[in-house]
């Protein structure tokens, strides 16, 4: 299959894009990794000619930092959850949209709706919904438990402090992860319906004609049809997972955590930003290192386990 | 059809109960689509609602204790003190030409990578791709200080060149249009060879059809960037010539205080996402409806 | 293998580059101290740069004063920038820096310089104050290169000390515009009730107790920054904070615990709360008319017009709001913080450009005209004393009400207490002290003393000085 001919024409299509990676990705990475092995590197004091020793002093730093089990156990514990959360209600939503006509094209529209919403805006909107105002020291009182509360106790059951003072952390996790699944579900139904709509109809014309049930259409059909693009999606959301940290800001605030207790959302990325507002790039460079080592392994297994189930 | 074959023993009536009872079952299944669709397009549509609203209150009452679900008194204010702060026809016009240019440029470099990895064999190929996907493993934030200080060596500040060449290229988009291509076979490529039909050739009449709901959604999320950005603009160009919208508006809402006017921002906000709404209805069609799929294997 | 052998090729790149980590690029400029060249400003032709937060209306003042600046120095383009908030500005020109794309001027806040440092980036100005060099202006007259000692005594003296508080004594800053924090009240209220506003926290303790009786379901004082409450606390009890030299966190100290432990029992009487432990705004809180309200509210002085209630169609406010200093520790000798921001000067190639940069700096911070538009435009308070006789000024002063003109009574309480200002030493991590002795209010007020209240105390302080150290 290859022969020389195809070589070059394929490094020629892959030229431009070469090119830009090599100048505006690959060299940042190449210094981010050569930052990160200069002791306590800070861009201004580099800036102002300051030399830095050779050493691995940033990622001892970085290890031996005391939350940085908290920050990898917040990390792992919202991508295990919101993947596949996300992804199963995303696919659902998908293949329901699909098999609709009347109304199709309205819902779309209002699936599409979060997308031009702004982030700043969703997350008041958690914030506002999740939040207790004026609650009482004792946590008997309250001026208003918020919306979510109000439908619970609707309901008959007890007000939960979610995010405020003094909130427990099952509470916290869980609003975060409403919160990322809510976030990620415009961007994975329309890769999802655009995957959809690649499936030849003719495989669903057999089914139909079979009786199949719908359930097993959806898993002996749709799932490993699509399975391309949701691999996509399983893979890059698991990196995007590893990567939470704006979302956290959403509903905490950059102090990553409920009133009283910074920090006690703090995820790898939160602490490699950290370090950036005065400038100490050494230290969130090794960190980066780091956590880029842990997301690689991921992906390494994801991809292994991806490869015998993706049907091309 | 085929069902029929199998059980002509089986008696007329029995026949006719069994597909009352699916005609049952499937409305029962469709009221159930419905209800699912509509609980979750509630859901989902909640923020964008809260967005509106809180455009519309004037500031006394955002800041009121207990929020309040509607607005006391609509404010359509916010929507001028927005549109007064900026110049707003500069802004939409740097914004749209970058956000069509970069748009334009990013999906033929996407799709040309794209296609060599799904459909060319090469050396390295495998080991490439990873490499692709592990550039996405590092938070960008730290590429920061390289990149601009790349961008002042090119002496690219303060142009339009620095707003669209360093993000053209997003290995997001290209893993994704490479899903997308690998599930066309590969028999449709060789018989193309055969006829005398060059790479480009079948790339354009064959390949870009089949995946135009993947390169639909690559567009609206490229442009949705151009729209968004804000970080990289303010820092590389924000001069009045290539100043983006989103820049232009936060300054309206952001007061000498240092506090941040909310129904302001959201009615920026909400002035920042119309032309994009606008988009996406336009192309929505393209990506529900459904090219020819004879080819796709898949 | 082909994938180990890309691995090699990676790594072998990688070496390279270590190596030639010499190539850091060097900032020259910044390793030289301004000297300011000989006869001043040559009348040569620069622009120089202004990074600011400044809003519309606040640009068209600025630009008015930039035309009568170019009166008198025609050869001096001054370019300005809405960068966008405080924090925005500081993030730009910390990353242009590196490379020396820094601008001219910047609005600062004292730990925005400290930062600017790390790579000596910021002029002192001393020198500059003190230059008797003569410059002869456009039209003829000629002004001083450095500060009259009338100039420097027409400062509102806490907020000329800012400029110092970089622990060796030399002068970085210029104040610019500030706020302060003041007490609202709900005079209304207060009066009805005949209740003392109160002047000292055993004052506020006490009315407090008052206001639960005649309110029951209220929180009678709300209070927006538990940072600042803390710094101020500190200033006031004379009692360590941080130091700009030495060891930097000093706030682990029994006088500060005692305060500490006194505020958590007011919060857990409801006697008082704050923006993010109540989980809104204080002044929603305080502007309430129905349900949990609160009757006095300490906020920052440039947001009074937040602290009025919503009037009604008629124009008629519910009640009336009154300003005053908040409470002391000891009245005769107040301490109220300084907030708002300074503007510093950055090293250049061009001496020329500094020095006009300075010309100007000096033309904004020391004209009466411009401080008191700026003052009057922006709700902060001018930096110096005279503005206070400025006719214009002194007339708005004088219609100040708790209603319509309630950001002249802010601004007037403000100019009342020139005296007492104070600002905290800035360093490198000055911002961090400020957020962690913010939280540590939080903590102490809400944490779980079951272990015993001294212990719970103890936690959150070592908590604060151990995340400001890391």
């Amino acid at each position: 299959m290859v022969d020389s001919k195809h070589q070059w024409k394929a490094w020629i299509y892959l030229s431009p894009a070469i090119v830009l990676l090599l100048i505006f990705t690959v060299w940042p990475i190449i210094n981010t990794v050569r930052i990160a092995f200069l002791e306590g590197y800070n861009a201004l004091e580099a800036a102002y000619g300051v030399q830095f020793q050779f050493g691995l002093g940033n990622f001892i730093k970085v290890l031996q930092y005391s939350d940085f089990m908290t920050c990898l156990k917040n990390t792992m514990l919202l991508t295990v959850l919101t993947v596949p959360i996300s992804t199963i209600l995303a696919l659902l939503i998908a293949v329901a949209l699909n098999s609709i006509k009347p109304l199709q094209k309205f819902l779309q529209t209002i699936f599409f709706l979060p997308y031009v919403t702004n982030s700043i805006a969703i997350g008041m909107v958690f914030a506002a919904m999740f939040n207790i105002i004026g609650l009482s020291p004792d946590g008997m009182r309250a001026e208003s438990w918020g919306i979510i509360n109000n439908v619970i106790m609707f309901f008959g059951g007890e007000p939960v402090n979610w995010i405020n003072a003094q909130s427990s952390y099952a509470a916290n996790i869980a609003v975060m992860t409403i919160y990322i699944v809510w976030n990620a579900l415009p961007f994975k139904i329309l890769i999802l319906l655009g995957g959809l709509q690649s499936i030849n109809k003719q495989y669903y014309e057999a089914a139909r004609v079979d009786g199949t049930p719908r359930w097993r259409v959806l898993t002996r059909i749709t799932v490993p049809l699509l399975s391309p693009m949701l691999v996509y999606v399983v893979i890059t959301s698991f990196i995007g997972g590893f990567k939470e940290y704006s979302s956290i800001v959403g509903i905490f605030g950059e102090k990553m955590g409920p009133v009283g207790a910074d920090l006690k959302l703090n995820t790898m990325v939160g602490y490699i930003y950290e370090a950036l507002p005065e400038m100490n790039y050494g230290v969130a460079s090794a960190a980066a290192l780091v956590l880029f080592g842990i997301i690689l392994v991921v992906t390494l297994i994801n991809l292994q386990v991806s490869k015998k189930r993706v049907h091309f | 059809m085929a069902k029929k074959k199998d059980s002509v023993v089986m008696h007329e009536r029995d026949l006719q109960q069994v597909s009352a009872q699916q005609r049952v079952m499937q409305g029962v299944v469709k009221a159930f689509t419905y209800l699912f669709l509509g609980v979750m397009a509630l859901i989902v549509l909640f923020p964008f609602y809260w967005m509106i609203i809180s455009s519309l209150k004037d500031l006394a009452e955002y800041r009121l204790n207990v929020p309040t679900l509607w607005p006391q008194k609509m404010v359509f204010y916010n929507y001028v003190e927005a549109f007064e702060t900026a110049d707003l026809a500069q802004l939409f016009l740097n914004t749209a030409y970058v956000g069509i240019v970069s748009t334009i440029l990013s999906l033929v470099i996407t799709v040309l990578s794209a296609f060599a990895f799904a459909r060319l064999e090469f050396k390295g190929k495998d080991a490439m791709f990873a490499a692709l996907l592990a550039t996405m493993m590092i938070p960008g934030e730290l590429f920061t200080i390289t990149n601009y200080a790349t961008i002042n060596e090119f002496g690219w500040m303060k142009t339009f060149t620095v707003l669209i060449v360093p993000f053209l290229v997003s290995v997001f988009y290209i893993y994704l249009l490479r899903q997308n291509f690998m599930q066309v076979p590969n028999e449709l490529y060789l018989a193309a060879k055969v006829d005398g039909c060059g790479d480009l050739k079948y790339l354009w009449k064959v390949m870009i059809p089949l995946a135009m709901p993947t390169l639909i959604s690559i567009t609206i999320l490229k442009m949705m960037g151009a729209w968004n950005s804000y970080v990289w603009p303010r820092l590389v160009a924000n001069d009045d010539a290539h100043r983006l919208i989103t820049n232009g508006l936060r300054n309206a809402f952001t007061t000498t205080t240092g506090d941040v006017n909310y129904p302001v921002q959201m009615a920026a906000v909400a002035i920042v996402s119309a032309p994009l709404f606008l988009v996406f209805l336009f192309l929505r069609k393209y990506i529900m409806q459904g090219v020819s799929r004879s080819g796709i294997k898949g | 293998m082909k994938k180990i052998v890309a691995m090699l090729l990676v790594v072998a790149t990688l070496l390279g580059v270590c190596l030639m980590s010499g190539c850091n690029k060097q900032n020259t400029v910044l390793t030289q101290d301004f000297v300011i060249p000989e006869g001043g400003y040559d009348g040569s032709k620069v622009t120089i740069n202004f990074y600011h937060t400044m809003g519309e209306p606040l640009r068209a003042v600025l630009d008015a004063f930039i035309v009568e600046f170019n009166k008198l120095y025609p050869n001096i383009t001054v370019a300005h920038e809405q960068v966008g908030g405080y924090e925005d500005v500081r993030d730009q020109i910390k990353t242009e820096l590196t490379v020396g794309n820094q601008p001219n001027i910047a609005y600062c806040y004292p730990d925005h310089v400290a930062l600017y440092n790390v790579a000596r980036a910021v002029v002192t100005l001393d020198d500059l104050i003190a230059s008797n060099i003569e410059i002869t202006r456009e039209d003829g007259t000629k002004e001083v290169l450095g500060l009259t000692a009338e100039q420097k005594a027409d400062f509102i003296e806490g907020y000329y000390e800012e400029g110092k508080e970089f622990g060796d004594g030399k002068m970085y800053t210029l104040p610019f515009s500030k706020s302060t924090e003041v007490l609202y009240y709900n005079k209304t209220f207060f009066e009805e009730h005949e209740l003392k506003v109160p002047t000292t926290w055993d004052e506020m303790e006490a009315v407090c107790a008052q206001i639960k009786a005649i309110d029951e379901n209220c929180i009678p004082l709300g209070y927006d920054s538990e940072s600042n409450w803390f710094i101020t606390m500190c200033e006031q009890l004379g009692s360590d904070y941080t130091s700009a030299t030495g060891e930097h966190y000093q706030f682990n100290n029994d006088a500060n615990k005692q305060f500490v432990k006194r505020f958590r029992e007011w919060y857990q009487k409801e006697y008082v709360t704050t923006q993010e432990i109540y989980g809104a705004y204080t002044s929603g809180l305080f502007t309430a008319t129905t349900g949990q309200r609160s009757y006095m509210s300490i906020g920052s002085s440039a947001g009074a017009k937040h602290q009025r209630p919503k009037a009604n169609d008629q124009g008629e406010y519910p009640f009336e709001v009154g300003i005053t200093t908040i409470p002391q520790v000891n009245p005769d000798t107040p301490k109220v913080i300084s907030q708002g921001p300074s503007v510093c000067i950055f090293k250049d190639e061009n001496p020329q450009e500094v020095i006009a940069s300075w010309l100007f700096v000096k033309f904004l911070t020391t004209n009466v005209n411009f401080q008191a538009a700026f003052a009057d435009a922006s709700g902060y308070v001018p930096v110096l004393k005279s503005v206070a006789q400025h006719p214009t000024y002194a007339d708005k002063m004088s219609k100040a009400d708790g209603y319509d003109n309630i950001a002249y009574l802010s601004a007037k309480v403000c100019m009342e207490q020139a005296h007492a200002y104070y600002t905290s030493p800035a360093f490198n991590g000055s911002a961090k002290a400020r957020d962690e002795v913010g939280s540590l209010i939080q903590a102490a007020f809400i944490g779980d003393a079951s272990a015993g209240l001294d212990a719970l105390i103890d936690k959150v302080f070592q908590d604060a000085i151990n995340n400001c150290k890391k």
